[in-house]
């Protein structure tokens, strides 16, 4: 028995947590020149619960920048909230997460 | 003249002339004939129970495509697998917002309690949708192109017929839009 493992150990669980395989998914809503910005901020508020500042913050992103990350997470749970918005008729799509940070 | 949503103590309110209701009813119903499944549900019984669909393709029809839309981009492959899991039952929430919506045309006053006007907002979203693709609104300015035709008196061909009535479902959609946020903000 060396005194030397007992280090090693720890630092290769800290090296796990890190390197961690699970990348949340991302949902992603996009623009269109047909739905109504008051509309998507009620989607937004009534569906992920989000307070209206937050809800009207992520809808601004979606008319400006033409697209915004609206919820992250499990691959499965984003996938439900693609059907979601397509059952309200937002355009939404599901993709793999970008690390950030 | 339809008189716009409000919200009240007995849910949300709106007022629709009978001409108005009967176009309502016509558009609620042409959107469920697109929307309607070509073939009929699986007859394996366990591909039925999952939703799994193997005939689902993506839909040619710009104007249904639009309703139902990829769920991933730029993979053709992962697209359709997502299809094949969710279409049929997305076109079936889809149908029973429309149905629903229809049948709260009888009679002039439209009263919706919080689920009743859910289901109105995401009808009319998909009446909007429909004639947005047949109107070829692509951008902001197509979108103002149409919202300048005003006048019913200048409904002389399709095209002008359809803006006017896409405005009239857009007025429709927001006053409702409206009428349920100072719902949520009073907490109903």
């Amino acid at each position: 028995m060396s005194v030397s493992t007992a280090p090693e150990t720890d630092r290769d669980q800290s090296t796990q947590t890190f390197s961690a395989p699970e990348i949340p998914w991302d949902l992603i809503v996009w623009n269109d020149p047909v739905n109504l910005m008051s509309y998507v901020s009620y989607v937004f508020q009534s569906y992920f619960g989000y307070s209206e500042a937050k809800a009207a913050e992520l809808m601004l992103q979606v008319h400006t920048e033409g697209k915004s990350a609206v919820a992250h997470g499990s691959k499965e749970k984003m996938e439900a909230h693609a059907v979601a918005m397509h059952g309200f008729g937002l355009w939404a799509t599901v993709q793999k997460g970008q690390r950030r940070g | 003249m339809a008189k716009a949503f409000t919200a009240g103590r007995r849910g949300i309110t709106g007022y629709l002339e009978p001409a108005e209701r009967d176009l309502l009813r016509k558009l609620f119903a042409d959107i469920v004939v697109i929307l309607e499944p070509a073939t009929p549900a699986h007859e394996d019984p366990l591909a039925a129970l999952i939703g799994l669909d193997l005939d689902v393709s993506v839909p040619t029809d710009p104007a249904l495509l639009r309703l139902l839309p990829n769920a991933v981009k730029d993979d053709a492959d992962a697209a359709l697998e997502f299809r094949q899991l969710t279409e049929r039952s997305l076109r079936e929430t889809k149908i029973g917002a429309l149905r629903a919506a229809s049948l709260g045309l009888e009679g002039e006053k439209i009263v919706l309690d919080a689920d009743a006007a859910k289901l109105w907002s995401m009808a009319l979203n998909d009446v909007r949708l429909v004639l947005a693709e047949r109107l070829e609104i692509r951008d902001e300015k197509d979108a103002d192109r149409v919202h300048q035709v005003q006048d019913w008196g200048d409904a002389d061909d399709v095209e002008s017929y359809l803006s006017l009535v896409y405005n009239f479902v857009s007025w429709l959609q927001e006053s409702l839009v409206q009428a349920m946020m100072a719902g949520l903000k009073s907490g109903k």
